[in-house]
């Protein structure tokens, strides 16, 4: 708490000694102090996609040339005052960004930089071929006025998009775009609606490069389709954003700041090598200091990222009142003949499955029987070439895996899937926020499930510090956090020591007791057999044996699946 | 019809050339698991050097051709061995940080050669005649260069496939772990594809600069010529990669001659948009993630 107020403090003493120059100093200053500005503020925006969503795009100045051509025209056309040209340009950006969003952002990587590269080139071309915004020739129309007013907003401006990328990691909204940088399909896993969370980002960012290029328009009173698309605009972007630190809310600031000041001063001294200098230090960072400055700072524990809503509050005593226990054996879940082709090969061919509340059936079967894809057809990961699930009494219409997780199908993976940047905190609390809206009922929630897996002192670790049974652990612990009516336990207890095993069958216990229907993988029988009520054993992805797990063990089907045929009864069978 | 068919002929040439442009590009991925975003960049300094070897020593761009693939390999060669070799996370952290650097790299190539040979538009002029088939006449220049082009494509695919170096290329271009468990020089050969690819850009650079005309900031267009193709044909799919050539040739004349050249550069654009889009794993067959 003490270091936040140091660093509000620092800050505000920052903005307002800015300020004052700005006001004081000389038009050339204050000229100065807008193009530094200015690139805080383009590199908060293209951070936020870059950076916080995990999209490197190398098409943000399209976005900051959009909003310069809406502010101009909004001003020059329609007579809009300065403000409202300027909310206009955020507007547009938005409404460009809004389906282009849907398309570019399933892109990834490479392909999203790329298109987004692109993306860039057609608008200028197309604003070129315009006439109302003067072709190839520009634009001109009345500049601000005052030089030392046009750069007292823009630094405000930009000291509160500053303040609002500090507070976005600090809400449930940073929490998830987090989530989905580290892993996607963890993050659906937990209930986060991983598309519009992105596009939401997107946006955010779109309408922040526009307010960048609005402003750029307004002090300079000219544009046109070479300089409001300028490759150098996105050059810096990415520089300053990677100097400072890629996904950190102070890396734009401290890159923004010293490169547009570095920036602006090869520009005055050396223009022909400004390139140079600049593509040589993006080269040089990413090739020599990966994580920027604040990487360095980091590793010195200053201006650390602080979990989310942290720390977890005090765990009373576990909750008196049992939940009504639902009709034992109504089954919660039942799939009829479900089955998926890859290529030519049947993972799945028709298999039923039941689970019935407060029960566990353990799903086992030898490496390629098909059960980890029996699963991910359950939570909607993969979808059904045949067949249907019913689940809690209705049939279950294709929903995608975050709504189903919601609605009470919670999932582990058979490789543990955590998200690498959040703690066991936030992993947690993710789940329970898409769960509850009400932001003490999660922090509750989530710290009764850790301190039921015996995770609740280890709060702070990231899973990189936590042992492979504890991540196991903590896998579990986020599938909890929903609350699910039926959890999906992929070979959980891999890789466990004896006495996490007991910490997951007694959380496994009170689940079931509160009503749970558990499915789990399990290579390794002994590890679910004292809790399995019945057992299904998969081979060639058809179900050859199913019920009480002792029965099942000595079927001899079971044995040969397992064990193979021995070889006098092969020659039995070959005579 | 006689108009469609010298496009259709016209297309099918500067295949040939987009195809060596790409082919540098590709190999370079499929080892690397990387674009370089610097390739175009490379293509217009081969371009541009065999423009001073010709206003200089009066060399004609065929013979400029190899020397200015030897130069790029060397400048690509010394890019891996010197920078990118020394990034070394792995997975998509590795990834983005190559990526970043070349995207550095590019602006370096393009602004370091505005300072040698300026901001204008320059062109070699070469064999400007025109061959006559019939009631068709095809520019000597385009002929020559896409003959030249797709030779060169040819022989790079059958020292691919058939010689060890070749092969150890291919090997390490699906699986690095693989290829390094049967001891192949991983390291050489990421330096090896790199330089190769670069030396192919560079090659098509000096036979590119006689069909149209460079500027230093052409590069970026180039990249993405050159990815659209990659990204449309499929990675090591020798046929995929000549088809998409041939459709992004045929694409690229048609929409110049309907639509007029501006429009054509946006066409391009689109196509590979519309490319990313309909395929987002590209061709290739993978997810491309970084």
């Amino acid at each position: 708490m003490r270091d936040r107020l140091i660093e509000a403090v620092f800050l505000g003493t920052l903005l307002l000694l800015a300020l004052v120059i700005t006001r004081s100093g000389s038009a050339y200053l204050a000229q100065t102090l807008f193009n530094a500005g200015l690139a805080i503020l383009l590199a908060i925006g293209w951070n936020v996609i870059g950076g916080f969503t995990g999209y490197v795009s190398f098409g943000q100045v399209s976005f900051f040339g959009v909003g310069a051509y809406v502010a101009a025209l909004a001003t020059t056309r329609l007579a809009l005052p300065w403000p409202m040209a300027i909310a206009a340009a955020a507007l547009g950006a938005i409404i460009l960004a809004l389906p282009l969003g849907l398309i570019m952002l399933r892109l990834s990587g490479i392909f999203f930089a790329l298109g987004m590269f692109g993306l860039a080139r057609i608008l200028q071309i197309s604003v070129s071929a315009m006439r109302v915004t003067g072709g190839p020739m520009g634009m001109s129309f009345d500049a601000a006025e005052d030089p030392h007013i046009c750069a007292a907003v823009m630094l405000l401006v930009a000291a509160a998009a500053l303040a609002a990328t500090w507070l976005m990691l600090r809400s449930r909204f940073g929490l998830r775009l987090l989530a989905i940088r580290d892993d996607a399909v963890a993050a659906s896993a937990s209930g986060v609606h991983v598309w519009s969370v992105k596009v939401l980002a997107f946006c955010l960012s779109a309408a922040l490069a526009a307010v960048g290029g609005a402003l750029y328009a307004w002090n300079l009173g000219y544009l046109d389709p070479s300089s409001a698309f300028n490759g150098t605009i996105e050059l810096q972007s990415v520089l300053m954003v990677t100097a400072g630190g890629i996904g950190t809310v102070w890396g734009p600031l401290v890159g923004g700041a010293t490169i547009s000041v570095l920036s602006t001063f090869l520009w005055a001294r050396f223009p022909m090598e400004q390139q140079i200098v600049l593509g040589g230090l993006t080269i040089l960072i990413a090739v020599a200091m990966p994580g920027g400055a604040m990487a360095a700072l980091a590793r010195r524990g200053v201006l650390r990222r602080t979990p989310v809503w942290a720390p977890p509050p005090a765990v009373t005593a576990a909750p008196a009142t049992a939940p009504a226990m639902p009709d034992k054996r109504a089954p919660v879940l039942r799939c009829f003949n479900l089955g998926i082709r890859f290529g030519g090969v049947l993972a799945v061919k028709a298999v039923d499955l039941v689970a019935y509340p407060a029960e566990m059936l353990a799903v086992i079967g030898p490496n390629g029987a098909g059960k980890s894809t029996l699963f991910n057809l359950i939570s909607a990961f993969a979808r059904p070439a045949t067949g249907h699930i019913v689940f809690d009494g209705k049939r279950l219409p294709p929903l995608r895996p975050e709504r189903l997780a919601r609605s009470g199908i919670a999932r582990t993976f058979q490789t543990s899937r955590l998200f690498a940047s959040l703690t066991v905190w936030e992993t947690v609390l993710l789940a329970a926020l898409s769960l509850h809206r009400n932001r003490r009922r999660a922090r509750t929630e989530a710290a009764r499930i850790l301190a039921q897996v015996g995770l609740l002192e280890q709060w702070r670790e990231v899973p990189e510090t936590l042992p492979p049974g504890r991540q196991r652990l903590l896998e579990i612990a986020r599938a909890l956090a929903l609350q699910p009516k039926v959890l999906l336990l992929d070979e959980a207890m891999a890789g466990m020591s004896a006495e996490e095993i007991a910490r997951v069958h007694a959380a496994l216990r009170h689940a079931m007791a509160g009503g749970c229907a558990v499915v789990a993988i399990e290579h390794v029988l002994p590890a679910i057999a004292p809790l399995a009520a019945r057992v299904q054993v998969l081979d060639f992805g058809v179900t050859i044996a199913e019920g009480h797990p002792h029965a099942v063990l000595n079927d001899p089907a079971v044995i040969t699946a397992y064990l193979g045929v021995e070889l006098e009864d092969a020659a039995d069978v070959a005579a | 019809m006689l108009t469609v068919i010298t496009l259709a002929i016209l297309g099918l040439l500067w295949g040939g050339v987009y195809l060596l442009m790409a082919t540098g590009l590709n190999l370079i991925y499929g080892v690397m698991k990387v674009v370089n975003l610097a390739h175009g960049d490379f293509i217009v300094l081969g371009g541009l050097l065999a423009l001073s070897l010709f206003a200089e020593v009066g060399l004609n761009p065929l013979a400029a051709f190899p020397i200015a693939a030897l130069v790029m390999f060397t400048i690509g060669a010394g890019v891996q061995f010197g920078l990118l070799e020394h990034i070394t996370a792995a997975g998509s952290e590795g990834e983005l940080r190559t990526l970043l650097a070349t995207f550095g790299l590019s602006y370096v190539v393009a602004n370091a050669s505005f300072l040698v040979w300026g901001s204008q538009f320059q062109s070699v002029p070469f064999l400007e005649g025109a061959v006559q088939a019939g009631p068709i006449a095809i520019p000597a220049g385009l002929l020559a260069a896409s003959l030249a082009a797709f030779a060169t494509t040819l022989l790079i695919h059958l020292w691919l496939t058939t010689t060890i170096t070749g092969k150890s290329l291919h090997a390490t271009a699906q699986s690095a772990l693989g290829a390094a468990s049967c001891g192949i020089d991983v390291r050489r050969v990421r330096m090896l594809a790199f330089g190769l690819g670069s030396a192919m850009a560079g090659g098509a650079g000096a036979l590119v600069i006689t069909l149209i005309p460079f500027q230093t900031s052409t590069g970026g267009e180039l990249t993405v010529h050159a990815f659209t193709l990659i990204a449309l044909g499929g990675l090591g799919n020798y046929a995929g990669a000549w088809l998409a050539a041939e459709l992004l040739g045929l694409t690229e004349v048609f929409a110049q001659f309907y639509l007029g050249s501006n429009a054509a550069a946006a066409v391009i654009y689109i196509v590979f948009i519309a490319v990313l889009v309909v395929r987002p794993q590209g061709l290739l067959g993978q997810a491309g993630r970084v």
